[in-house]
């Protein structure tokens, strides 16, 4: 190695993101912009599949093709299978690949995958090891460097012995794991490490539809700080699920003309399997999408076509199933969809332009989705955790292992969350408002600084710091048309919709006062700065001046 | 900010609350302000003492 000094080589890291169905590998460039590595056969979403033909190992892209010709020596879907017993897994996707087999106290497969005729068995770790060694190779071709450690995504349900059997088969292929990181937290990051975002306190909802399982999470970004409040998963919901009913559409067209159902024979279904998923995502990008397969059943060639909107006709029921879990995570997390800020698409399946749309009117105006089909500045949802891997990898590269792993102990992770907000209260007259500083959910200890106006007039201002709760206010519809129906007239198709549905708002309700100051002496048209820290044991400090003013009053609130 | 009609404390600041309790939350261990986070734990560090560095 040429960059050995002093004993010890320099640790080269990557970030992956490991999946059922694809892997990514990515870096940030010198720019300082993450970006996802193409492996030799030019893809970015690197099929998680490999294959075996005369002891020869072929990879992604074309260990997925072998799945029509060479089925019962290529392995697939095999992520969710590392660390568990052979009980605990369902082999369902590997129908139409090696299938799993009990091996001791793990799942191992029986391929052919040296010249001899006899198959030998290799356990799930082992493939998960061929596999990453395939990455890293990709990844050290591109960048002409021996990448030797990484930033690994998984899932949020991953359990300790996954996680373990995962780091093992990485360091067997040769990676040192510096950090597993949770997939839905990768994607928030990739957004949020761009050099045009800013740091904001935010709810987020990531929805990671992917090929064979999709996964929600609801977190709360505070500071630049995630926590996971709740999490969803359904394991038999992804791109695959949207692939049959493409793969069905096709299969009973060939039925009627040809009286023959290519899916009761292995190798027609595979070819149709295939076809169908590239057909699924031609119609992500554009409005149809044709198929044609040679020989698929009885020697007959085939090739139709179909239209967007014949397959999002058909689709619908499953276009729900989507959004329903995304309603479920929201739900779980004992929040109403008016509290979340952004929700992030990510996974292969989020490329589908109406799931998004059909988000897009769960949630209200205000809330950011991000996705290509509603938002043109969004990233590709396929390369979010890997970006997100990459991103964690570049800060902490440098670190020694140990301090990585103080670092995320559980020790420094455990940390109160503020379970009410903190703000500030304005009376106007009869009316209070109440604007907050600290939001629920904030990590402690925790300082925020604002600035308020001051009463038109100046003089003495004083300052109420308050406990905040949110509250959903419904607002039923009166049932006769209102008053101002006449104004609205041009809004009238709009409303139309809407007249039944009750008008539901996020209010905030002063729960108790926690502090008073008085700034006195502002002038008028100024400002008053207010300041308020908060310690992990829940006392705080408060700080109020007016704004370029000398004199601060200050004070301190002693923990319940 | 309103007006006080004769309000008075001293040093004008008066504490009339506290907070409610906190519940405990595992932070995800991911991203720069994390890595800020947990390097002021680790040290017992306040977040002046850290910007001074």
């Amino acid at each position: 190695m040429s960059d050995q000094t002093n004993g010890t080589p320099e640790r080269f890291a990557i970030g992956i993101s490991f999946g059922n169905t694809s892997s990514s590998i990515a870096r940030l460039n010198p720019e300082g912009k993450a970006e996802v590595i193409a492996n030799e056969e030019g893809d970015r979403q690197i099929p998680s599949v490999l294959s075996y033909i005369d002891g020869e190992e072929y990879h992604g892209t074309q260990a997925k093709a072998q799945l029509v010709r060479n089925s019962k020596n290529t392995v697939a879907y095999f992520r969710d299978y590392l660390g568990k017993d052979f009980k605990s897994i369902d082999p369902t996707p590997c129908h139409n690949s090696a299938h799993p087999q009990p091996s001791d106290s793990t799942v191992a497969f029986s391929v052919v995958d040296t010249t001899s005729e006899t198959p030998s068995t290799v356990t799930v770790s082992e493939v998960a090891t061929r596999h990453l060694r395939r990455l890293k190779q990709s990844a050290s071709d591109y960048l002409g460097k021996d990448v030797n450690a990484a930033v690994i995504t998984v899932p949020t349900d991953f359990s300790d012995a996954q996680r373990e059997a995962l780091t093992a088969s990485a360091k067997a292929a040769g990676l040192e794991v510096l950090q597993l990181i949770h997939e839905p937290v990768a994607a928030a990051l990739a957004y949020d490490a761009r050099p045009e975002a800013t740091v904001a306190d935010k709810l987020i909802v990531v929805a990671d539809l992917g090929g064979t399982r999709s996964d929600a999470a609801v977190i709360a970004c505070r500071g630049g700080m995630y926590t996971i409040l709740a999490t969803a998963h359904d394991y038999e919901l992804g791109g695959a699920t949207l692939d049959q009913i493409v793969i069905d559409h096709f299969a009973k067209e060939f039925v009627k003309k040809h009286k023959t159902d290519p899916r009761e024979n292995a190798r027609g279904l595979a070819k149709l399997k295939l076809e169908g998923e590239a057909a699924r995502k031609t119609l992500s990008l554009g409005t149809n999408a044709s198929l044609s397969i040679e020989s698929l059943a009885d020697g007959i060639d085939f090739s139709s076509t179909i239209n967007r909107t014949r397959y999002e006709l058909l689709s619908n029921k499953v276009f729900a199933q989507f959004t329903s879990l995304i309603e479920q995570v929201v739900k779980k997390a004992e929040l109403d969809v008016l509290d979340i800020d952004e929700v992030i698409f990510s996974g292969g399946a989020s490329h589908t332009p109406k799931i998004a749309q059909m988000a897009r009117n769960i949630f209200s105006e205000k809330t950011k989705v991000l996705a290509p089909s509603t938002l043109t500045g969004a990233l590709n949802p396929s390369e979010l955790a890997p970006r997100g891997a990459a991103i964690q990898a570049s800060l902490i590269q440098e670190f020694e292992q140990e301090d990585i792993e103080q670092s995320i102990h559980p020790m420094v992770t455990a940390t109160p969350h503020l379970k009410n907000a903190i703000g500030v209260e304005f009376t106007s007259g009869e009316a209070t408002e109440f604007q907050s500083l600290l939001n629920t959910e904030t990590a402690l200890p925790a300082r925020r600084v604002a600035q308020y106006d001051v009463p038109a007039a100046g003089g003495d201002v004083l300052i109420r710091v308050c406990e905040g709760v949110r509250e959903i206010k419904v607002t039923k519809p009166e049932p006769k048309p209102k008053e101002e129906k006449a104004e609205d007239e041009d809004d009238s198709d709009f409303d139309s919709d809407d007249e039944e549905e009750e008008i539901r708002e996020v209010v905030w309700k002063t729960e108790k006062p926690v502090a008073e100051l008085a700034v006195k002496g502002v002038k008028a048209g100024s400002k008053v700065e207010l300041m308020v820290h908060v310690n992990a044991d829940l006392g705080l400090q408060v700080t109020a001046r007016e704004v370029g003013g000398q004199n601060a009053v200050r004070g301190v609130v002693q923990a319940a | 900010p309103s007006l006080p009609e004769g309000w008075t404390a001293e040093k004008d600041f008066k504490a009339v609350g506290t907070l409610s309790a906190a519940t405990q939350r595992n932070l995800e261990p991911v991203g720069p302000h994390f890595l800020a986070h947990a390097r002021r734990k680790r040290h017992h560090r306040t977040f002046s003492e850290d910007e001074r560095i």
